[in-house]
């Protein structure tokens, strides 16, 4: 026997006893015996569908049975069932929520309203949605673009980046008109042309612990589109703190991934990757590049999932981990399962606040502008030595792809990867000078050298780039 | 019908001004006698909200779970749930409603520039779809 004990404004459905004491195997079963000796109370726990109410929280002793196997969970005698509502509210001060579209708003909205999925209920839904996209860049603005001319009512944008010329080969919400813009000037201005309804908030802010659960907190859902991973990180556990689903994607070169976590009882980022990998070790699209209709395909399978997941139809994307090849045009699926052990969303978690998420993925928190090492050569000063006639060997150790997008006239290709077994083109008592894009290969080419017995081995400082600013503008920079 | 006795009602309010400009959230405890209930002691509880708290509370169900325990053990009942408005009325708000529960009363205290203006009390109905104002007896 089990003991259930009766909230006070039940009582009156329970015989006016504090406790009833109740035979089954399981929380299911002892529920069952509850409601069918008092029939009363059945349609104050369970709702018309016979699953709990949404607010009834049962406690097996001390533990929440949703922390354990749910209504599966054994009772064995002497165990205390406890009936505890969740609780919450607030005065939010946020405009009523409407229930009615005006007639533009109907004309708008037709190929929405003329399907049963959506009807006015679905497209009423939409105008009362509030929206956080994290990143105005390659994912947010089909995003942007989308979810604004869908009807969402609101929409918060996080960026605090400017518009650049190497961004517009994907990032369609700016156009070149906007190159030196912020980007979140620019992408409201081409939302509300879309659609005047929308209501845009601007947060000119990097996210950080400090003022992510404030941001997060006004929206119903946030859109992950961020390039790094601290910001990953921390989007993820400030979503399963606040129970808002994290609409999640990324992108490299010709690949593509999306899911949704943080929703009640599905996965977070975290149950897919407890841990950041090294810094480093995976590129960034500006050093890896990035096929610029992949963020399209991605963003909007991001935005498709926003939208079912406002309106409730459908099947979303949660539990469910989708991969998408653009070279061999083939989208995959992998399952994704809650971790019980997770820190963040598992049973028992650690992390129940937010932590400093540059130190999490090894980032420090102040990246020092590159110290002039000795032995680094400044481009003027290459060039002086050119001019002069200077004996030396000039080697340019980056990529053949890149080495035809632009090249400095007297330079030797020679790649990275290649440099170990190519070691004996070069003559060790000779002067030679390594550059790159912007001097960290060069500089591990230089490292290579040196312990190759190349005691004359110098890396020009800043790369091409560096070059281009300061030799010749000539040369183009990517 | 409910009535506060004075000091719940103080503690009610002590609570409310010393969170402002946050919302606060307690229990009120007493005892029911057929539909009059009479509100004997308030207990605080952390607002368990994790974003900003000017308009919004949460209340941890173990946290409520100890306060319906603690009421027991004093014979006393948990009669109702209270929480405060700073610097608005005492309305019960849409998202009051949708994270009610339709068990308890629900006493909001409008708390203005720090100080306690006025209070109201709601039940609201089994699914949460609209409350009822009930009658609130508060200590001169």
């Amino acid at each position: 026997m089990a003991k259930v004990m009766i909230p006070t404004p039940l009582r009156q459905f329970a015989g006016k006893q504090e406790s009833v004491e109740l035979a089954g195997a399981n929380v299911g079963e002892v529920l069952a015996a509850l409601t069918s000796t008092f029939p009363d109370l059945k349609k104050q726990i369970f709702n018309d569908e016979g699953k709990l109410r949404s607010f009834v929280n049962v406690y097996l002793n001390d533990e929440d049975i949703r922390y354990l196997k749910k209504s599966d969970t054994p009772v064995a005698s002497g165990d205390t069932l406890s009936i505890v509502p969740s609780i919450a509210g607030g005065s939010t001060v946020a405009e009523p929520l409407t229930d009615a579209l005006s007639k533009d708003e109907i004309l708008r909205y037709s190929r929405h309203l003329i399907m049963p999925e959506v009807g006015m209920e679905g497209q009423i839904k939409l105008k009362n949605a509030k929206v956080l996209l994290v990143g105005a860049g390659g994912l947010g603005a089909p995003l942007g673009l989308y979810l604004a001319a869908a009807g969402v009512g609101r929409i918060g944008i996080v960026d605090f980046d400017v518009v650049d010329f190497t961004n517009l080969q994907r990032q369609v919400i700016h156009g070149t008109k906007d190159v030196g813009r912020k980007k979140l000037d620019s992408a409201h201005d081409r939302m509300k042309d879309i659609n005047p309804n929308v209501r845009i908030d601007k947060y000119e802010v990097a996210l950080t612990s400090e003022n992510a659960l404030e941001i997060i907190s006004g929206y119903d859902m946030v859109v992950d589109g961020t390039d790094n991973f601290p910001t990953r990180y921390l989007v993820n556990d400030a979503c399963v703190i606040l129970k808002k689903p994290n609409v999640y994607g990324s992108i490299f070169r010709f690949e593509g991934q999306a899911t949704i976590f943080a929703t009640e009882g599905g996965p977070c980022y975290r149950c897919l990757y407890p841990e950041p990998p090294p810094p480093g070790l995976v590129p960034s699209c500006a050093e890896g590049g990035v096929l610029g209709i992949l963020p399209g395909i991605i963003g909007l399978v991001q935005a498709t999932e926003a939208v079912k997941l406002i309106l409730g139809t459908g099947q979303p994307l949660i539990g469910r981990l989708m991969l998408y090849d653009a070279l061999a045009m083939k989208f995959r699926e992998l399952k994704l399962r809650r971790n019980p052990e997770c820190p963040v969303c598992g049973d028992h978690p650690t992390v129940t606040k937010l932590i400093d998420y540059q130190q999490f993925c090894g980032i420090p928190g102040h990246t020092p502008e590159p110290e002039f090492v000795e032995g680094d050569i400044t481009p003027k000063e290459v060039k002086a030595k050119q001019d002069r006639g200077d004996a030396f060997t000039f080697i340019d150790v980056r990529e053949p792809h890149e080495y035809q997008i632009c090249k400095i006239p007297g330079t030797k290709l020679i790649p990275l990867g290649e440099l170990p077994k190519r070691l004996n083109e070069l003559d060790q008592s000779a002067e030679i000078i390594a550059h790159c894009k912007s001097g960290v290969r060069s500089g591990k080419a230089v490292d290579l050298l040196k312990q190759n017995g190349f005691k004359k081995a110098r890396n020009m400082k800043g790369g091409i780039l560096a070059w281009s600013d300061q030799v010749d503008p000539s040369v183009p920079k990517y | 019908m409910i009535r506060i006795n004075a000091e719940a009602a103080r503690a009610m309010v002590a609570h409310a001004e010393s969170t402002f400009p946050d919302e606060c959230c307690g229990v009120m405890v007493g005892s029911i006698d057929g539909d009059k209930k009479t509100v004997t002691a308030a207990f605080p509880l952390e607002n368990a909200y994790k974003g900003k708290q000017e308009d919004r509370y949460e209340i941890r169900p173990e946290d409520l779970l100890a306060a319906d325990k603690k009421a027991r053990a004093e014979g006393l009942d948990l009669i109702g749930i209270f929480h405060s408005h700073p610097d608005c009325d005492a309305y019960f708000s849409k998202t009051d409603l949708e994270n009610s529960c339709p068990w308890y009363s629900f006493v909001v205290l409008s708390i203005k520039g720090g100080k306690f203006d006025h209070a109201n009390c709601f039940l609201p109905n089994a699914d949460q779809t609209a409350a009822e104002k009930e009658e609130l007896t508060w200590p001169k």
